[in-house]
């Protein structure tokens, strides 16, 4: 398969460019990423990552090696709908540990898992900055927060009918 | 009730858009500093007081007095926004609801810095955030507050926003400085610092938002007159975000003179502990601060009442105090376990380590598993001490503050409460259903009248 961004995303990593001084472009790589894994199904396999080197004229190990290190990048392949549910000390306090544990039972997968049908992945997150709301997951581009089980199965009937934005 | 200087205007609807924030006096400070020199304004954030909110409580104007001027070398201002503390959701609020704050605070003091291309670096999580404050520079941008020759001041100024990956290490400023030059977020030894050698090898600063927001008031009302806010060295107001079990969770805007038994007990801050529990314990400044058994946070060793500011929380040294920190102020109540807290946070702080540093490396994970192993019931007694050995290894051995905030959470919880990791190794059956609870600290308990 080939691997290309659309003029559109050429042009905005044109324009994320122009944001750092000429000759320092490296700069954009973590914007780019995320550019990248948004287009090309919510992770970036190793071809993806050459590409984007290739954009910024960068060697791919200096893209390797960021998406390596930054949590928020995925390696792997996940789900449609990649639930990150965060179990750091103060959402642990208010219960995430439940929360997961329905999940878990719910999609019967484990933590890091993807269902058969590749809709849900499942993933435990480190502190995302909630805690007063918590329990909370991220999903795509937003919070959830004070979940229940029953806010948990509306989200999940929500991802199936496909009302809201993937990654 | 607090003087609010930062959330004054946070429930006016529509305090989002550039109309009514412009319309509730916003970007007066601009007007009013663009007529002023830059040294004026540096000068009047240094007679403020206003220390850095980020964590660290380092005077924001003295920070900006040190940053370099060589010829010809663009300077620049980045505003740390990567906010990854545990405990600690302020600068999410701030940017989330009044965006234009922070984006008049960072004209102002691009201005006094000399920055004309200034950054936020956003953790990479707030996605939506991004979209927020992208749509509140293109405002302000639209109305002549940015761009070339500002008000026709002759400054010129553009703000990019840039996303992070998710590493807490990034909130470390010269960790957020590698991120931002698109490399993996190590921190960097100092000297050079980065006021000296920053981003791209220019001269920079970074604050946090909160410290740039702060810049607002200090220019409108003076450096002085925000300076009478507070109490000694804990001038103006700080914003706590107050989580755990507690009935009120969110964030609270506060002048540092009220008492932590107010601002727990009160109705207009915590409004007590939830469920009708009892508090057993605290981390007051997120999580890499001591945590405090309910007796200390509340009363300071000498017996009197703690107050919300600088100097009380970190009354009486690691030994009976704890810090204000990032403000993020987590409450335990009489059900939590310590050792299950203490874990967790051992955990945090193993996943985010850059690896740089073997003492930060190693050693978080050996916390990590010895915390797990004690939790689980399979811990031995020598293993307490082993944990004590190991985070004072690591506490001053790294290039970063990253292995100190990993060391203080699990030495506090030993320091404090030794007879629950006792208890769990001598109960290794019965500590996986049930908790320490108070026990012996019942009688420490405060109970509100």
């Amino acid at each position: 398969m080939s691997i290309k961004f659309s003029e559109d995303k050429i042009a905005e990593v044109s324009k994320i460019i122009t944001r750092y001084p000429e000759g320092k472009q490296k700069s954009a790589l973590l914007p780019v990423l995320h550019l990248a894994q948004t287009t090309f199904d919510g992770w970036l396999d190793v071809p993806v990552m050459d590409y984007v080197a290739t954009l910024l004229n960068i060697e791919p190990i200096e893209v390797y090696e960021v998406a390596s290190f930054y949590s928020m990048f995925n390696l792997k392949p996940v789900g449609k709908y990649v639930f990150e549910v965060c179990h750091t000390g103060p959402c642990m306090i208010n219960g995430s540990d439940n929360i997961t544990d329905y999940i878990k039972q719910k999609l019967n997968i484990k933590v890091g898992e993807t269902t058969a049908d590749k809709m849900f992945t499942l993933k435990t997150v480190e502190c995302l900055g909630a805690c007063g709301y918590a329990p909370m997951m991220q999903l795509g581009q937003h919070y959830r927060e004070h979940l229940t089980k029953e806010k948990v199965d509306a989200i999940i009937e929500e991802c199936r009918n496909a009302t809201i934005r993937n990654n | 009730m607090s003087k609010k200087l930062l959330l004054a205007k946070a429930h006016v609807p529509g305090i989002r858009t550039y109309e009514v924030y412009r319309h509730e006096g916003g970007y007066t400070s601009v007007e009013k500093a663009l007529k002023m020199t830059t040294d004026e304004v540096v000068e009047e954030v240094k007679k403020s007081g206003l220390r850095g909110r980020g964590g660290a409580g380092f005077p924001t104007g003295m920070k900006w007095s040190f940053i370099a001027k060589p010829e010809g070398v663009p300077r620049h201002l980045v505003v740390n926004a990567d906010e990854s503390e545990p405990g600690t959701f302020k600068d999410r609020y701030l940017m989330e609801f009044i965006p234009h704050l922070l984006i008049e605070g960072m004209i102002v003091s691009s201005y006094a810095l000399g920055s004309n291309v200034s950054y936020i670096y956003i953790r990479g999580e707030y996605a939506w955030i991004t979209n927020i404050l992208e749509q509140a520079i293109d405002e302000a941008k639209a109305n002549g507050w940015l761009g070339k020759n500002i008000q026709g001041s002759g400054f010129d100024c553009e703000i990019y926003v840039q996303r992070g990956g998710g590493a807490y290490i990034c909130g470390e400023e010269t960790a957020l400085i590698e991120s931002l030059e698109g490399k993996r977020g190590n921190p960097r030894i100092k000297p050079p610092f980065p006021a000296v050698k920053g981003v791209w090898e220019r001269p920079t600063v970074v604050n946090n938002v909160e410290s740039i927001a702060a810049v607002v008031p200090i220019i409108n009302e003076g450096g002085e007159e925000y300076a009478k806010i507070g109490i000694g060295r804990s001038t103006g107001t700080k914003l706590i975000s107050a989580c755990g079990n507690i009935n009120k969770p969110g964030i609270y805007e506060i002048d540092m003179t009220i008492s932590v038994e107010e601002f727990i007990y009160s109705d207009e801050y915590c409004g007590g502990i939830a469920n009708g529990k009892k508090l057993k314990a605290c981390i007051p400044g997120g999580s890499s601060v001591p945590i405090l058994p309910a007796n200390l946070l509340l009363t300071t060793a000498k017996g009197e009442k703690r107050l919300m500011n600088y100097e009380s929380l970190s009354d009486g040294g690691f030994a009976t105090g704890s810090m204000m920190g990032s403000g993020g102020f987590i409450v335990l109540d009489e059900d939590q376990c310590i050792v299950r807290n203490t874990y967790t946070l051992a955990r945090f702080y193993r996943h985010e380590s850059c690896g740089q540093c073997s003492p930060c490396r190693e050693g978080t994970g050996w916390m990590e598993k010895i915390l797990q192993k004690i939790e689980t019931g399979k811990g031995e007694m020598s293993d307490i001490d082993l944990l004590w050995d190991i985070q004072r290894k690591i506490e001053g051995n790294t290039i970063c503050p990253l292995g100190d905030a990993a060391a203080w959470p699990v030495a506090a919880a030993i320091r404090h409460f030794r007879d629950e990791f006792e208890w769990h190794v001598n109960n290794p059956t019965l500590c996986l259903t049930e908790n320490y609870g108070l026990r012996h600290y019942a009688d420490k308990i405060h109970v509100p009248v």
